[in-house]
């Protein structure tokens, strides 16, 4: 008994006594410090791009998940077009199960629905101008191409949002239009009736129908609507009178979508020339991307730990439009540099961001923070060292923005690194 | 019993790393040299160190070790460092000796084991700042290593007449330590750097000794052991290389009675070849009870080869301890105190030491 007492008294004061650990104090330099130090260095590597080169037409604008459309004066005038679905020469006048259609014999309204998902909080009385296009809609027209239909007199009517939207209820119950807001997205949806006359029901097109919508606001306008590409095409509800067997006609309404959704716009300025040249061209439509390949010095890509490191640009053009237009800038590592078809990567580590605002000068730089894409190199050494500017979400936005580019020495890019030296293990 | 103190032997063995006493004074130099003693050993302050079986001071104290015999040793500190008005409380649990001998004949012991040879355990933090990007930077550095040194010893001893022993082993020093640097800046917008690294270590050395017994109460050891070098690698590269010292040593034992024991023992190390100082260290020490729970103590003094300035660093020990057997004698634990004060550079270290010595003879 006795020693089992005291075997288990040892084996408490072994219990106590092990596994504890503490051996951190403030080291009292250089006496009682390593004689090797931590050694951080900043520094900023000036021609560290060494290749670079922009491209355009990764997002056209019939591609894009925004229509868009703006009216800034001596910039840019951006118009959405949309050609919707026939509704076809016959309804069904049936009831309860009873698929016998009728012929429509004539039509009373049309509603037509567009979601606006961006806009300009500050500009006030915003409206929508709605204009009637021609019915050979495509991809290949331009602002001019479409120029006849421009016209004031083309007007079908206007909707001025802010006053709908200020209305008991959001409605116009005189002309039968309504605006409702999503708080959760803050969107808009706007609803503007229009009449036969202004879209008439035309047997031989099968009741085909064009529209274009301008932006106009107290101030500069710049909203995008949202496209068939994100689900938030336009709809145009028909109410027609259809032909019955057992009456003469009787009300029908049908809603049909978009077939083609697209933008035009008129570049007022050569300062939104969309012709590349030498500098770093980045968003803007149709969209622009750059390349810039990095030539890392080997310390920076074997041997050290990045702390930071920001890649510096010098705008040489900066981005026109109004504040809602800010966007973000993307330096996005690729997955093999196949220059514009450079697949981009997936692995968010090599994705680093910043927001570009709308007021941004000449000669003002722009910082991306890309630590993270540095170490992404330091661990993956075959990745390519190249990153791809662009504008995300691309095609949502008009302004574009233009960097300073290598060959321009005095304001090339710019790799402003912090690391950390490589410590001297295994000396005393 | 016999199996509870296996167990126990085995928990300790398992949970405990090897590695000597930690100290401030291994931060510069090649760390602080290890104890190659049992805890019988060190409790008289390590002057029984060249006559005990279960140390490996001197190969020829094997010659005693007339059965199988196994010993462990573990032992805590708790450590107080202060410099310049600040004061710092640490810990630390190791296990820094094992070893095993038997006679392979009457006059004709092997044994072996490892202890440790040079403790290069720290970490140390460090608060500064750095100009950068047009503001100052605070930030923290976090600069350790975990690891030691050992020496892996096999010796043998041999009896030669009833007056005379001799002892010799080769050993062969190997050991890592993980070494970290952090830096750690206030300002997330920089992220921390951790940089890790395994430092292997490795060496050789021979050591001979001789113990003479001109009278039946009376014994004389006197030692030597010489190191080559100590390589440091990191992978395949190597970091450095430094000479390693020679050890010279005597000691002496008289037994008045069957009952008591006391000791004496000076050695002399040249760590200046290894770039620190020259070292003599010494110890006095007693044993008193020849039954199943002697008691011990000692004193011992001498200096550490590595430290700041011109001077070697001192240090100063008391020790008490004692120990109980078990299973006729099968089974031994040996208990310990040590206070330990060290001085050099304005640093005074003071610690306390709890020792458990575990020793099985099947």
């Amino acid at each position: 008994m006795r020693r089992a007492a005291l075997a288990a008294a040892l084996t408490a004061l072994t219990a106590a006594t092990a596994c504890t650990e503490d051996v951190t104090a403030p080291g009292h330099c250089p006496d009682f410090c390593p004689s090797g130090s931590i050694t951080g260095v900043d520094t900023v590597l000036q021609t560290v791009v060494q290749r670079d080169s922009a491209f355009r037409g990764f997002v056209r604008p019939h591609e894009a998940r925004s229509l868009l459309a703006a009216t800034l004066p001596g910039v840019i005038d951006g118009r959405a077009i949309v050609l919707l679905v026939p509704v076809g020469q016959r309804l069904v006048v049936g009831t309860g199960g009873d698929t016998t259609t009728g012929a429509i014999v004539g039509v009373d309204s049309l509603r037509l629905t567009v979601t606006i998902t961006r806009r300009d909080t500050s500009a006030h009385n915003l409206t929508l101008v709605y204009y009637r296009l021609p019915l050979d809609l495509d991809s290949t027209k331009t602002f001019a191409d479409l120029a006849g239909a421009w016209t004031t007199a083309d007007s079908l009517r206007s909707l001025n949002v802010d006053s709908v939207y200020a209305l008991a209820g959001h409605v116009d119950l005189l002309r039968g239009d309504s605006v409702f807001v999503d708080t959760l997205t803050n969107r808009v949806t706007v609803i503007a009736k229009l009449d036969s006359a202004m879209a008439p029901y035309v047997v031989a097109d099968s009741g085909k129908a064009a529209f274009g919508i301008r932006v106009v606001a107290d101030s500069r306008a710049s909203i995008a609507l949202g496209s068939v590409e994100a689900g938030l095409g336009p709809l145009l509800t028909w109410f027609a009178e259809a032909d019955s067997v057992a009456k003469d006609t009787v009300p029908r309404s049908s809603t049909v979508g978009v077939r083609f959704d697209s933008f035009v716009f008129d570049l007022l300025s050569p300062s939104v020339d969309t012709t590349l040249d030498s500098t770093l061209a980045v968003g803007g439509m149709p969209v622009a991307r750059s390349i810039m390949r990095f030539a890392l010095p080997r310390l920076i890509r074997d041997s050290v730990q990045i702390s930071r490191a920001t890649l510096v640009l010098v705008t040489a053009r900066p981005p026109e439009g109004v504040p809602a237009d800010s966007f973000t800038l993307s330096a996005h590592g690729v997955l093999a540099d196949f220059s514009a078809k450079s697949p981009l990567s997936p692995d968010p580590s090599r994705v680093a961001t910043t927001r570009v605002h709308i007021g941004i000068a000449r000669g003002d730089t722009v910082r991306i923070e890309m630590a993270d894409i540095l170490r992404s190199w330091q661990i993956d050494t075959l990745a390519p060292t190249a990153l791809a500017l662009r504008q995300i979400p691309e095609g949502m936005e008009f302004p574009e923005i233009r960097f300073e580019p290598s060959t321009n020495v005095a304001l090339a890019p710019a790799l402003h690194v912090t690391y950390v030296k490589r410590f001297p293990f295994g000396k005393p | 019993m016999a199996r509870l103190v296996a167990a126990l032997f085995l928990s300790v063995s398992l949970t405990v790393r090897l590695a000597a006493q930690d100290s401030q004074f291994s931060v510069r130099g090649l760390g602080v040299p290890g104890r190659w003693e049992s805890v019988r050993a060190r409790t008289t302050g390590g002057a029984f160190g060249p006559f005990d079986p279960r140390s490996s001071v001197a190969d020829v104290s094997l010659a005693d070790a007339l059965q199988l015999t196994a010993t462990a040793v573990e032992a805590t500190t708790y450590r107080r460092a202060e410099i310049g008005g600040s004061r710092d409380d640490l810990r630390s649990s190791r296990f820094p000796f094992m070893s095993l001998a038997g006679p392979l004949s009457r006059r004709f012991v092997v044994g072996g084991g490892f202890a440790t040879y040079l403790d290069r355990t720290y970490s140390i933090v460090t608060r500064d700042s750095q100009m950068l990007r047009g503001a100052y930077a605070p930030y923290t550095d976090r600069v350790g290593s975990d690891g030691a040194v050992a020496d892996l010893r096999v010796a043998a001893a041999a009896r030669l007449g009833s007056w005379i022993a001799i002892g010799a082993g080769a050993h062969v020093l190997s050991g890592s330590s993980r070494q970290t640097a952090q830096r750690i800046y206030d300002d997330t917008t920089f992220l921390g750097t951790t940089q890790t690294a395994v430092v292997r270590y490795d060496g050789f050395g021979i050591s001979g000794s001789v113990a003479l017994d001109p009278v039946r109460s009376v014994r004389i050891v006197g030692y030597a052991r010489s190191d080559n070098r100590l390589r440091a690698r990191l992978g395949d590269t190597e970091t450095d290389r430094v000479d390693l010292p020679t050890t010279l040593g005597a000691a002496l034992r008289w037994s008045p009675s069957p009952s008591a024991r006391v000791a004496g023992t000076v050695a002399w190390r040249s760590w200046s070849d290894a770039g620190g100082f020259n070292t003599t260290s010494w110890s006095a020490g007693a044993e008193v009870g020849a039954g199943p729970t002697p008691f011990r103590l000692g004193v011992r003094g001498g200096q550490l080869p590595f430290g700041p300035g011109t001077a070697a660093p001192t240090e100063f020990g008391v020790t008490l301890g004692t120990g109980k057997s078990f299973s006729g004698n099968r089974a031994l634990v040996d208990l310990g105190l040590e206070r330990l004060v060290r001085k050099g550079g304005g640093l005074t270290e003071t610690a306390w030491t709890v020792l458990v010595g575990l020793t099985i003879r099947p």
